[in-house]
């Protein structure tokens, strides 16, 4: 039986009829076309479905997409302003930090939480805010250095 | 379209008073749902397919941290992980409660999870519960009869099986003040990487007076090693009321690894708890001293 419920992703308001069963991955892939958020684990380990609700780092694959209504849901998607890319999208780019890209929306969107807060983490810092998000590619060095690199770059367009 | 999950009726009480409600009229056909990084896993993986979800995230007032002198610390069920491991009163006056927060799954499982919903799962591996032993908790559970408020240490009865009844929830976590000149850790040993289930976890709250370096009380917890957490009581006898140094602290280790009942990788557990039991003893101390 299906219900029409409001989600807001990336600022956009969307009416959908959906089923009480459905997770926010599956709205936001199977109903929305957003296919940037992941299903890779399904059970919390590896944090490939992160969106970010409310700002906060959030599993997707693990919540009924009925729980969310009404609350500011960020995808990847949401993160470049037309062909502008967020800076930790850029340094991302710039150091190397993508190879295979399928854990790179999560680790994104987890480093967007931690610098949305924090625009001068440690490096211990930064470990541990993406300590959610697997990479089986690039042994994290270079994902590591891309979000230390954002956040010089966010904290100098803060405070220019 | 193929779903992750088997089709279910979906409830969101607004208030205490309606969920309880329908979880009495629903029974065994519901489960409760807050962070869902238990229930959801469970019902992908078909080991529950429950008929009703009653969503209790959203209620208002269930996730509040309370402090005051007189009463101690109140947590409402519905906290999250990060709320705890984050508060600066608990990190304050109950560091070890937000040590052990801290370590619970990942930032997102940390964001999602409730302490509520940890306490209810009764895994024999987790954080929260030997914590809560040592530091006295009490348990406010509510049903349509009433509600009752049932001491930690009688709470858990088996792996997965509290005195929870059908119809009741728990609203809350009262925690009395710290005793004076104390302080406490949590310690642990992981399964196999760093972020994993916990093997062993150890949870001491120890009082020490000041003056003559006696151990007025202390706490032992265990976590991992018997069916149920457990506090290592014997263990406890022996620092009780004597005064601290490192011997009477590897006598007190070693008979609380004798105390526990660990069913797999028993001797590498027993280590363990020697070893995390001794650690966790003189880290306290010091934090005393």
């Amino acid at each position: 039986m299906k219900q029409i419920a409001t989600f807001i992703v990336n600022e956009k308001h969307y009416e959908l009829a959906i089923e009480s069963h459905m997770l926010l991955v599956e709205v936001l892939r199977d109903e929305l076309g957003l296919t940037g958020t992941k299903h890779s684990c399904g059970i919390g380990n590896c944090g490939a479905c992160t969106v970010l609700i409310n700002g906060r780092a959030t599993l997707s694959c693990l919540t009924l997409a009925l729980t969310v209504q009404g609350k500011g849901i960020t995808t990847i998607e949401g993160l470049a302003q037309g062909t502008t890319l967020h800076p930790i999208q850029k340094t991302f780019v710039e150091h190397g930090a993508i190879q295979c890209g399928y854990c790179t929306p999560g680790m994104v969107l987890s480093a967007k939480a931690l610098l949305d807060k924090n625009l001068n983490p440690a490096e211990q810092e930064v470990k541990h805010a993406l300590s959610g998000n697997l990479c089986r590619c690039t042994g994290y060095i270079k994902i590591i250095d891309a979000v230390l690199a954002a956040a010089e770059a966010m904290s100098k367009e803060a405070h220019p | 379209m193929a779903r992750l999950l088997r089709p279910f009726e979906y409830r969101e009480p607004q208030t205490v008073p309606e969920a309880v409600r329908m979880l009495s009229e629903y029974g065994a056909q519901a489960q409760v749902l807050a962070g869902g990084t238990d229930l959801i896993v469970s019902m992908k993986k078909r080991q529950i397919s429950p008929q009703y979800i009653v969503y209790i995230k959203d209620i208002p007032d269930l996730n509040n941290v309370h402090y005051s002198q007189e009463t101690g610390l109140t947590i409402g069920a519905l906290a999250t992980h990060r709320a705890i491991a984050d508060s600066s009163i608990i990190k304050d006056r109950y560091n070890l409660l937000a040590t052990a927060c801290s370590k619970i799954g990942t930032p997102q499982v940390r964001n999602m999870g409730t302490i509520g919903g940890n306490i209810c799962k009764a895994g024999p591996s987790q954080d929260t519960p030997p914590v809560l032993l040592v530091l006295d908790a009490r348990l406010k559970l509510v049903s349509l009869g009433g509600e009752r408020v049932v001491p930690i240490d009688t709470f858990f009865l088996a792996p997965f099986k509290t005195v929870l009844q059908q119809g009741e929830l728990l609203t809350e976590i009262q925690i009395p003040p710290p005793p004076p000149t104390s302080a406490g850790c949590y310690k642990w040993a992981t399964k196999i990487v760093t972020i994993d289930e916990t093997l062993v976890g150890v949870a001491v709250l120890m009082s020490v007076d000041s003056a003559d370096g006696v151990c007025t009380d202390i706490k032992i917890a265990l976590g991992s090693v018997a069916p149920t957490p457990m506090r290592a009581r014997q263990a406890e006898a022996v620092l009780r009321g004597k005064r601290i140094d490192d011997r009477l602290i590897e006598q007190a280790a070693q008979v609380a690894a004798g105390e526990t009942r660990p069913r797999s990788r028993a001797d590498y557990r027993r280590r363990m708890s020697r070893l995390l039991v001794s650690e966790a003893i003189a880290e306290t101390w010091q934090k005393i001293r």
